[in-house]
């Protein structure tokens, strides 16, 4: 068969197809694996919760997933949102932390792990670490301190602050409980730590209820001169 | 962004001992833009029988004068209040028939039935797909929000003042976490003989 | 082969067969060239004190400077080839902005003289960072500053080596200085004492006599900082003296 009409029947048999747009195949870096944290800063001591549950869509990774990562004896990061960034970034902390100690002979105190984990995270400006993160800890006179970061390390000191999948729920309640707001007359004083601990263990409980990516347990970090102290509350597990 | 959250509304209802309450926040908005405080969200349906109708404010006015119109020719034909259940029905029949062109609200109701007394409350999406709870339901732009107040303050049984001052609490704690709604509230206490309704003054931002 | 000294002070990254390093040796020594500087710790603050040497009538005094702010709260001194300190300071101040940019606080002063010597250091490297040179610097530096463990005072020298002193002269009356240092120090001197101090030593071991144009003095206290003295403060001491 001549050339020419080998040309002539694929024409015949493929008729010009109809315009179709390029496909695009794209890689999506990010996930979301849930976790509600929460932290309080009393007067001298500082409280930071966080459920186990580790979860993506409607299956269960883990149980036993506390996201709270203990950083120094006065110092204890909440870390969620997507798990990859989070192991990522609580690596590149400890090593930092371990850096800063052997470079200028002390503990690194809270407020300058605040103003470090602003700056790795505002590194990352265009190509976020997608994790949500308190630090919760004593400052440098002892007192309770609490810093929330939005995922591009802005970031700020409070003295209660939820983060995570059920964040919204929380929020409000402290707003309420702990700031005083909507009560008429409403004086601040200092928050015993029984109160706060029983509040934390409503508020997850209610925030278990309504959210699928928060539940299993809580796990309460309280943050003394003495250490840090760990207690578990469980939640319910559907 | 959503067209539910263009206008900006949070509406709950709870159920209390012999009693039911109903609130709203008083903002109308076009998104972050604030026009009015004294928006009327909250519509009565009976002596006893209250609709909420949080989302696209066009649509909330649409859909209350359609639901009057459906609720006059009701008591009309059948000479009768109606009960809240039926009352929840026709809401959600109302909101089906645009099943594949919706009006953009997405309705609580809350009421004591004429005769018995009891109390309801309900909710429903937007194509009127119902539920109806024995505690509390939510709706709006601050629902996460108001699900976590609700799920901490509300307990069975409360007395009227108790359920004022709890459903007032969720709410206002609530919207001022969001950022369209909120701007003044208004709750309704509905008792058997009488209904109570109160203006809260909230923060202006 | 005929081994001289000679032979093993060509290159900075090769020991002699006595274990020296004859470039360092010689840069040590080129301080001892330099104006006099003292440095005095006391329980309120430190004192930095340098001699200038005006020359000629025609040099404008106040263009010398042998006293910098490396922050608010660090100064530090310095004695031999002033320009080779340029870039150290550069560094010091650098890695102290950078602290405080990262951590949000104050840079101890021993942090800023080890990352300083850490430069000093990098002599003959094949990767050195921006600001090494091929050779030792030529100067020693006196950091003074404030931080958590209270006022400091830290000398290094071109070799990197640095030390905490409670007083310390550099510079070509070091000598002189130092003894007379070891007489007048005790721990109770006060900052007040301590410039008087400072001086006096100066005056007697400079060659010029000793007037407000010819000398710098700071102080670095938890109150004040950093501060310089002015022209008038400086006449009224030298008058005590």
């Amino acid at each position: 068969m001549a050339f020419s009409d080998m040309m002539s029947y694929n024409s015949m048999k493929q008729p010009l197809q109809d315009y179709q747009a390029p496909n695009q195949l794209h890689f999506n870096p990010y996930d979301f694996n849930g976790g509600t944290i929460l932290a309080i800063a009393g007067e001298d001591y500082a409280l930071i919760a966080t459920d186990t549950r580790l979860s993506q869509g409607f299956s269960i990774h883990s149980h036993d997933n506390p996201k709270t990562y203990p950083l120094s004896s006065k110092t204890v990061l909440g870390c969620c949102g997507f798990h990859g960034d989070v192991l990522t970034l609580t690596k590149v902390i400890s090593a930092r932390l371990q850096i800063f100690e052997k470079d200028h002979n002390k503990q690194m105190p809270t407020s300058s792990v605040a103003a470090m984990l602003s700056t790795i995270l505002y590194y990352r400006r265009f190509f976020p670490y997608y994790t949500h993160n308190l630090v919760a800890g004593l400052d440098d006179d002892g007192k309770g301190c609490v810093y929330s970061f939005d995922p591009v390390g802005s970031y700020e000191r409070e003295v209660f602050r939820a983060k995570g999948s059920a964040s919204s729920m929380l929020q409000p309640l402290l707003d309420n409980q702990i700031g005083g707001k909507n009560q008429q007359g409403y004086v601040a004083q200092p928050l015993p730590l029984e109160r706060c601990v029983t509040l934390v263990k409503d508020v997850f409980t209610s925030a278990a209820e309504r959210d699928i990516y928060t539940g299993d347990s809580v796990q309460i970090s309280i943050i003394t001169k003495d250490g840090i102290k760990n207690e578990r509350f469980p939640l319910r597990r559907d | 962004m959503s067209i539910l959250a263009y206008n900006g509304a949070a509406i709950m209802a709870m159920k209390g001992k012999n009693c039911v309450a109903i609130a709203a926040d008083r903002r109308f908005g076009v998104q972050a833009q604030t026009i009015s405080t004294e928006f009327e969200k909250i519509f009565e349906m009976g002596p006893q029988l209250f609709v909420g109708l949080p989302g696209l404010a066009t649509d909330v006015q649409t859909v209350f004068q359609r639901l009057k119109f459906r609720l006059n020719i009701y008591e009309l034909r059948e000479n009768r209040r109606i009960k809240p259940k039926t009352f929840m029905s026709m809401v959600s029949n109302l909101l089906y028939e645009r099943r594949f062109g919706p009006y953009f609200v997405e309705p609580v109701i809350a009421g004591l039935d004429p005769v018995t007394s009891e109390p309801y409350v309900a909710s429903m999406d937007l194509i009127g797909c119902p539920m109806e709870t024995n505690d509390f339901v939510v709706s709006g732009t601050c629902s996460e929000q108001m699900y976590g107040m609700c799920e901490s303050l509300w307990e069975p049984n409360l007395e009227p003042d108790d359920l004022f001052e709890t459903i007032s609490q969720a709410l206002m704690n609530a919207f001022d976490r969001d950022a369209v709604s909120g701007w003044g509230a208004v709750v309704y206490i509905i008792e058997k003989d009488k209904v109570t309704k109160r203006f809260l003054k909230t923060r202006q931002d | 082969m005929f081994l001289t000294r000679s032979e093993y002070d060509r290159g900075v990254n090769t020991f002699s067969p006595e274990g020296r390093l004859f470039q360092v040796e010689y840069a040590i020594e080129a301080i001892k060239l330099g104006s006099t500087a003292i440095g005095i710790q006391t329980s309120e603050g430190v004192v930095l004190a340098v001699e200038k040497r005006v020359t000629s009538p025609l040099i404008e005094a106040g263009s010398i400077e042998k006293i910098m702010e490396v922050d608010k709260h660090i100064a530090c001194a310095m004695s031999g080839l002033i320009a080779d300190s340029k870039t150290l300071i550069d560094r010091a101040r650098v890695e102290a902005q950078n602290h405080w940019f990262t951590y949000n606080e104050k840079m101890n002063v021993e942090s800023v003289t080890q990352a300083v010597s850490n430069l000093a250091l990098q002599f003959g490297d094949d990767d050195p960072d921006p600001g090494a040179m091929s050779r030792p610097f030529g100067v020693a530096l006196l950091f003074a500053g404030i931080d958590e463990k209270g006022p400091r005072l830290f000398h290094m020298d071109p070799s990197g080596t640095f030390l905490q002193y409670d007083g310390k002269a550099i510079g070509s009356g070091s000598e002189g200085a130092q003894q007379a240092l070891q007489e007048a120090f005790h721990k109770s001197m006060t900052l007040k004492e301590a410039c008087k101090t400072a001086l006096t030593i100066l005056k007697q071991v400079m060659e010029e006599k000793l007037n407000a144009t010819n000398v710098e003095m700071c102080t670095v206290t938890p109150q004040n900082l950093f501060r310089m003295f002015t022209k008038d403060e400086l006449e009224a001491i030298i008058k005590d003296i």
